[in-house]
Parts: C-alpha cells; sequence; structure tokens
C-alpha cells in the first residue's frame, strides 16, 4: 500500500519518466527482440556450419570501416543537437541535426555502393546462408537507418521555423535514442559480417 | 513531455465533422469502437469459416448450405488457415487488448485520453491496413494462404507449394502490420498508465482490467521481436530464394517453429490475461464483494508472464525437439498451473459468500471461468512430453485450445460487451435475449467440445479434409456429425447477439451513469462520456477499487472517487 | 553530465574513445590469430555499445526502470539463444 499510501497530494500520478522517453524506451525493448532474434539465428547457423570466414572476408574491411566511423560519428553529433537544446543554441542544433541526416545518408549511399557490387559478382542473396543473413541483416538495419533519416528529417522541417527549436526541440532526445540503437545495432554487426 | 499527450483534451471542444469525428478520431472511445467493429466483422468472418470446415468433416462429399460445393483438401487447408489466423489475430487481439483496452484505461484510471493518441489512431488504421491486405489474399492467383496459422515451412518457404502462392505473402505482410499495430498499440497501453493516472489513483490502486492489459502489452511487445526476424527471414526465402528454413539449402525448418513458439506462447497470455481481467472486474460487481487477493493475483500473473517465455517448446514435442530438451520444457509447462490456479482459486473466492447478482455479464463471466478451468486442466495432459506425444496434433488439442481461447475471447468477451456497453453506445442491452445468447452459447459450445475431446482420444488428426478416408475414423463419424450440429446451433445462437447489438444501439433503454452500481472510475461518468471523459474536474480517487459489502455505507458499496465512511474500511 | 564545462563537449572524448576502439578492433582481426581476434572484436564491441548506451542514450544517469527495459529483452534473447542451441547446432 505504500505506492497508495502518498498518493493523494498534489498532481496526477505518474512515474519521473516523460511518457515519450518511456514510450521510445518500450519500442527500443522490442526492437532488441527483433535484432535479437536475427542474431541469434544467425549466431546458431554459423556455429552449426564450418564457418564463413572466406565468404566473410569477401566484404571490403575498408568500406565496413569507413561506415562504422560515419555512424559512430553520427551518434555524436546527434547526442550534440540534444545537448544544443539543453544550452538553447538554436543555430547548433539545427547544424548538427543537418550533419546526422546528411552522415545517415552517406552510408546508405555506400551501403547501396557495397550491395551493388556484390549483386555483379552474383553475391545475391541466394548464393549461401552467409550471404542470405549479409543482406536480411543488413537490409533491416538499413530500413532502420532510413527511418532514422525520416525522423530528423522532420525534427528539422518543424526546427527550422522560427521558435521551432524551443518548441519541438525536445525531441531531439527521441529521435537520438532511436538513433542510438540504431548505431549499436551496427557496432555488432560490424564484427559479425566483416571482421571475425 | 510530448506535446501530444492529451492532458488537456478536456480543454479543447469536441472535434467537428463527420470524418473527424467518426473516421480519422483520435479519441480513444471512437478508436475503440473502430476496433470492436473490425474484430466483430472479422469474428463473423471467422465464425463461418468454422462452419465450413466442421460441415466438411460431418458431410465430407456434400454439398456445403450457403457456400454451395464440397470442398478439397487444398481448400480445407486455406480455411484452417484463415480461420485460426482470423480468430488469433484479427478477433482475439482487436477486441480483448485494443477495444476494451483503449476504451477502459483512460476512463479506468481517471486520463482524459491516452498517452499518444495519435499514436493511437495510426494503430486503427494500420489494423484496418493489415485487414484489407489480408481480405486480398483470398482473391489472388493460388488462393489465401493454406500453411496453417502457424506459417511452418517448408511447406509456407517456397512459392511453388500449394497454398503457399502470392496468398502466403500477403498473409505475411498482413501479419507484419498487425503486429506493427500493436506495437503502436502495446506503447499507448504501457506508458497511459503509468503516467497518466488521475490523483490518488496509486499503481496498486488500478483497477486489475488494467493491470491485466499492462502485463499482456508487455509480454507481447517481449515476445514479437524473433517472430518479426522469422518474418523476414521466410519472406527472403520466399522472394529471394534463401534457405534459412529449407533443409535442402542448408537451413534449418525447426528454427522457424522456435521463433514462432517463442512469440506464440506469451501471445497466449496476450489474448488470455485481457480475457480474465474482464472477469476480474465483473465478478467483484456482480457479486458485490471486493476482489480476493488483489496483490496476489497480480503477483501470479507476472509470474505466469515470465514463465511463458521459457515453455514453448512444449508446442514442438514431436517435430524433432531434442528429446532432452522435453523434460525441462515440460516441468515449466506444468509449473505455469501453479500461478493459474491462484488466480482461478481467487476468482471462485471472491464468488463465495457473496450476494451475487446474476444478470447477463456475470453469466458469461461465471460461464467463461468454468471453461477456462476446464480448458486449463486438459493443458497439463498437453504439457507433459509422454502424453502429448500420443495426442499431439489430434481432436483433442483442438478441443484443449478452443475451451481455454473461446472462454478468454468470445465468454469473457461477451461478458465484457454486455458490461461496459452502456458506457460505450449509451444504452442497455437487452437482458432477455443476452440470457438466451448466454445459454445457447455456453451450452452448446460445451456440446461442440467436450466431445471432441474424444474424438481426438479417439485418434483423429487435424487439418484434415476427409475422415472418411481413414478406416479406423468411421466409429466416430457419428460424434462428428452430433458436433458439427452443435457447432451450427453454437454460431445461430449468436444471431441473438447480434441482433441484440445493433438494436440496443438504436433502440435499448437509455443507460444511467452507472447502471451496474459498479465503484470504479468509469461509472463516475455520463454514458457514453463525453470527449475528455469528464465533463468537469476528473475525480480524484481515495482508496482501491472493488469497495463492494462494506457495513457502515448508505449503499453496500463505495465508488473510488468517494472518500471511505468513517468506520467502514474501503476494502483492500 | 550533459551541463558540465561551458567549453568543449564531453561527449567529443566518448566520440574519440569509440573511434579508438573501432580502428583497434579493425587491427586486431587483421594482426591477431583467429581465435584471439574474434574473442578481442567481440569484447571491444560490447565495450563501444556499453559506451553508446551509457553515455550518448544516458543509461549512466537513468534510473533501475529504464535499465531494465534494456536488460531484459537482452536476457530473454539469450534464453532463446540457449533453447535452440541444441536444436539447431548439434542435432543437424
Amino acid at each position: 500500500m505504500s505506492t497508495a499510501a502518498h498518493a493523494s497530494a498534489g498532481a496526477a500520478e505518474s512515474t519521473p519518466f516523460p511518457s515519450a522517453k518511456l514510450g521510445i524506451w518500450w519500442f527500443l525493448a522490442s526492437e532488441i527482440m527483433v535484432f535479437g532474434g536475427l542474431i541469434v539465428s544467425y549466431l546458431l547457423f554459423r556455429m552449426a556450419g564450418p564457418g564463413w570466414s572466406a565468404e566473410l572476408h569477401h566484404n571490403s574491411t575498408l568500406l565496413g570501416t569507413v561506415n562504422t566511423l560515419i555512424l559512430l560519428t553520427s551518434s555524436f553529433t546527434m547526442v550534440e543537437v540534444h545537448r544544443a537544446h539543453g544550452r538553447g543554441e538554436e543555430a547548433k542544433f539545427r547544424l548538427h541535426l543537418a550533419l546526422t541526416i546528411l552522415l545517415g545518408l552517406v552510408f546508405l549511399a555506400i551501403k547501396g555502393a557495397e550491395y551493388t557490387a556484390h549483386i555483379r559478382e552474383g553475391l545475391v542473396p541466394a548464393k549461401s546462408m552467409f550471404w542470405a543473413f549479409y543482406f536480411g541483416m543488413t537490409g533491416l538495419h538499413g530500413l532502420h537507418v532510413l527511418g532514422g533519416i525520416v525522423a530528423n528529417a522532420c525534427l528539422y522541417a518543424v526546427a527550422a521555423r522560427p521558435g521551432g527549436v524551443a518548441r519541438y526541440g525536445h525531441r531531439a532526445e527521441m529521435n537520438g535514442l532511436y538513433w542510438h540503437f540504431v548505431d549499436v545495432v551496427w557496432i555488432f554487426l560490424f564484427p559479425l559480417l566483416y571482421l571475425g | 513531455m510530448s506535446g501530444t499527450t492529451a492532458a488537456a483534451g478536456g480543454h479543447h471542444g469536441e472535434p467537428g465533422g463527420f470524418l473527424r469525428k467518426y473516421v480519422f478520431s483520435a479519441d480513444h472511445k471512437m478508436i475503440a469502437r473502430q476496433y470492436m467493429f473490425i474484430s466483430l466483422f472479422w469474428a463473423a468472418v471467422g465464425g463461418y469459416f468454422a462452419y465450413i470446415i466442421r460441415w466438411q468433416l460431418a458431410h465430407p462429399e456434400a454439398d456445403i448450405p450457403l457456400f454451395g460445393r464440397p470442398i478439397g483438401p487444398d481448400e480445407y487447408n486455406a480455411f484452417v488457415t484463415m480461420h485460426g489466423t482470423i480468430m488469433v489475430f484479427f478477433v482475439a487481439m482487436p477486441l480483448l487488448l485494443a477495444s476494451f483496452g483503449n476504451f477502459l484505461i483512460p476512463l479506468m484510471i481517471g486520463a482524459r485520453d491516452m498517452a499518444f493518441p495519435r499514436l493511437n489512431m495510426l494503430s486503427v488504421w494500420v489494423l484496418g491496413a493489415a485487414s484489407a491486405l489480408l481480405l486480398l489474399s483470398f482473391f489472388v492467383e493460388g488462393g489465401p494462404a493454406a500453411g496453417g496459422w502457424t506459417g511452418y515451412p517448408p511447406l509456407s518457404a517456397r512459392t511453388a507449394y500449394v497454398g503457399a502462392d502470392k496468398g502466403m505473402d500477403l498473409w505475411l505482410l498482413a501479419l507484419a502490420l498487425e503486429f506493427a499495430s500493436f506495437l503502436m498499440g502495446g506503447i499507448n497501453f504501457l506508458v497511459t498508465p503509468l503516467n497518466m493516472r488521475t490523483r490518488g489513483m496509486g499503481l496498486l490502486r488500478m483497477p486489475l482490467f488494467v493491470w491485466m492489459v499492462m502485463i499482456a502489452s508487455l509480454l507481447f511487445l517481449l515476445s514479437v521481436g524473433p517472430l518479426v526476424a522469422g518474418a523476414v527471414m521466410l519472406l527472403l526465402d520466399r522472394n529471394l530464394g534463401t534457405s534459412f528454413f529449407l533443409a535442402s539449402g542448408g537451413g534449418d525448418p525447426l528454427l522457424w517453429q522456435h521463433l514462432f513458439w517463442f512469440f506464440g506462447h506469451p501471445e497466449v497470455y496476450v489474448i488470455l490475461l485481457p480475457g480474465l481481467g474482464a472477469m476480474m472486474e465483473v465478478m467483484p460487481t456482480f457479486s458485490r464483494k471486493t476482489i480476493f487477493g488483489y496483490r496476489p493475483i497480480i503477483v501470479a500473473v507476472l509470474v505466469a508472464g515470465a514463465l511463458s517465455f521459457v515453455v514453448w517448446a512444449h508446442h514442438q514435442y514431436i517435430s524433432g525437439l531434442d528429446p532432452r530438451l522435453a523434460t525441462p520444457f515440460s516441468v515449466t509447462t506444468i509449473l505455469i498451473s501453479v500461478p493459474f490456479a491462484l488466480i482461478v482459486f481467487a476468482l471462485l473466492a471472491t464468488l463465495w459468500g457473496g450476494s451475487i447478482r446474476l444478470a447477463t455479464p456475470m453469466w458469461f463471466a461465471v460461464g467463461g471461468l468454468a471453461v477456462f478451468i476446464f480448458g486449463g486442466l486438459t493443458g497439463i495432459f498437453n504439457g507433459s512430453a509422454a502424453v502429448d506425444i500420443y495426442i499431439h496434433d489430434t481432436y483433442f488439442v483442438v478441443a484443449h485450445f478452443h475451451s481455454t481461447f473461446f472462454s478468454a475471447l468470445f465468454l469473457a468477451g461477451f461478458a465484457a460487451i454486455y458490461y461496459w456497453y452502456p458506457k460505450m453506445f449509451g444504452r442497455m442491452m437487452n437482458e432477455a435475449l443476452g440470457q438466451i445468447h448466454f445459454w445457447g452459447t455456453f451450452l452448446f459450445f460445451l456440446a461442440v467440445f467436450v466431445p471432441m475431446h474424444l474424438v481426438g482420444v479417439g485418434g483423429m488428426m487435424r487439418r484434415i479434409a476427409n475422415p472418411g478416408q481413414y478406416e479406423f475414423l468411421a466409429p466416430l463419424s457419428g460424434l462428428n456429425r452430433m458436433i458439427t450440429m452443435s457447432a451450427v446451433l453454437l454460431l445461430l445462437s449468436q444471431f441473438f447477439f447480434a441482433f441484440n447489438f445493433f438494436w440496443s444501439m438504436f433502440r435499448g433503454r437509455r443507460a444511467p451513469d452507472n447502471p451496474w452500481e459498479g465503484t470504479t472510475l468509469e461509472w463516475t461518468t455520463p454514458s457514453p462520456p463525453p470527449h475528455g471523459n469528464w465533463p468537469g474536474e476528473v475525480p480524484q480517487v481515495h482508496h482501491p477499487p472493488y469497495g463492494y459489502g462494506l457495513p457502515g455505507a448508505g449503499e453496500d458499496w463505495v465508488p473510488q472517487h468517494r472518500p471511505a465512511p468513517s468506520g467502514a474500511g474501503a476494502g483492500r | 553530465m550533459k551541463e558540465s564545462g561551458a567549453h568543449g563537449s564531453p561527449y567529443l572524448l566518448i566520440w574519440i574513445y569509440l573511434v579508438v576502439l573501432a580502428l583497434a578492433s579493425v587491427a586486431a582481426s587483421i594482426v591477431l590469430p583467429k581465435v584471439p581476434a574474434e574473442l578481442a572484436i567481440y569484447f571491444l564491441a560490447l565495450v563501444k555499445a556499453a559506451l553508446v548506451a551509457m553515455y550518448f542514450m544516458h543509461l549512466k544517469v537513468e534510473r533501475f526502470f529504464i535499465h531494465s527495459l534494456s536488460l531484459i529483452p537482452l536476457a530473454l534473447v539469450l534464453v532463446l539463444f540457449l533453447g535452440v542451441l541444441q536444436d539447431v547446432v548439434f542435432n543437424r
């Protein structure tokens, strides 16, 4: 009854967390299960077979590393957007948000170039189990990157209005939580698909 | 804070225009009604398919009345697949979780709307899109999906197989959209009770229905991910030629079963818990007693929810699962009966010694509990591997899960509809028609599914279109015809409901604010509630729900928003 | 965390760590023999993910409830892995 006992005074009852943040964390919890299921399947098949190192090293470590650095940097610019909102720096908010969107687009462009090269070589999803996982995992991740870019572009559109940062800037934290999660997924996909 | 929270909803006027009010509405009460109509539409379709299935089993070679011709094995598989898919994903979840969850959470916790009203509107529209895709799949080349509601590969993994053509892709996409819809809904169902309770409404003062919807949403959010991953892999198998689930290409069909049932078992509770929650609201009100064991019930449901993540392989005992895994999964499965026994006994103890009012909602709640006990007990047979190896994929299993699903989905669902209909539509349903509906539903349900256990133990397999082909099933044909007759009568009984539902909407007696003398907050506002839920201030809460049978009070009940009379104690 | 220091962002240091760790894992995969290389790159991936989660996603200053929203799914992923391990890996 302890919850109820001191529950009579003042404002409406709630947790200490803003609704939007709570909602995005519930969403991320379910996303962990989506990518978790995919990564578990990958690990199981890899353990079951003789290993995929030959196919895996067909991937360009250079392009994978560049893309990793791009996503890590975009996470940094994204968190700077959030920090700029906290400090009321409107110009910095827009600049870093634009940089985040741009870095996301560059990531997708490099990914697209890799896809094109693979498909030209005949390394299509049906080629082998590794390529099936490669396209399945990076494809689903790429769709998430695209979703993040769209969400950030929407935020940029409203933040570009006069007074937009003050009014909508708090959304940078939600977009950021999602964007960092997508980054974390890539942090695991990179060794799984390029290095290991 | 999100700028879209509708805490201020009451201060805006009602949105104008037909489209804004009835179609593109962000009001949780209108969204609840939209979900209800979607689910009732699909319930009619699913019921019609059940009728076709049953008729085919009783009279395999004959023309099916209202369909016009007999169906072959391929079509039979399609009807079975669609019946299961529709009833689980397009009737049970929209009706219990989404419709009543949407309608009741804000009203029960004292909020003006859900935490994310526009996300809420999006969720119902995504479900509408999913429904459209599923409908479309009936009319594409190759017919609808026929791989069973579980979609097991390899049958589902190659478009060349019968019943796995374009219809199967549409089926997968419809399910994916349905999951997306319930992800959005689930986030609302979790955040709203956590953050938008009225003054005095502690977490442990919320009505149990809200707890049940929260835990069901939690289970859904945490279990659906691996199946989404599996669905992506299956779509790649079907359309890009990969072999995730095809042994011929180095894949493993068992992996799909694991991914499916890792979701599938918690999903059972996603459907069951809101139904149980409805019973937990109806029973105290109609026995004029407080619920027995409020907090133990919550703990038991949390324990059952946690256990539901470690029982999934009990669906796979004869699928080639490692036999050494069967025992641990049997143990966890049988363990899960402990918390559910606690819940059932708590509900029985709530009835014990109450001054029971036998109105239609109470009949359905008590009938639902009885059938649920019965279905739960046969689950112990299925859960233990040694017995399951004999009865797996027979009609015993079909009878078992219909006993649990039908009690949670239809008996508890009807209890909820009869109980909250006055609040939802502002008019009372007809009591006499309701009681006829109950007795028809309850008795003919038993007449269908009790003999079905015998058919199953007799060895009749699921998913066969013509039992007449098997000599050893010949002695069961009489029972099969009797089951089919009962099923037809069960379905005909639903016309009493359909008539009552639509007739009462326009001609029913006007409902007072609190027709059942309930204590929770939804009964403190007009029926139907206005936009913003309360015309004036949102009531403040002074004590736990279910303050019934209080000797000191003038009436025998104290609503949650009224301070308890001195010396009465407000129930616990 | 986010309010400290008028000049320079506290997140800059985290970003430098992340870049260094990413390059270190690439180097490890090239220099080290197979098994130590695999151990190193997955360990470094865990460290990088933890840095992003703790600092960029603010888990370091969040409360238990938010932590549990990320840890319970991870535990469930482990349960899924262990449950399927026998069937898919050893019994084929």
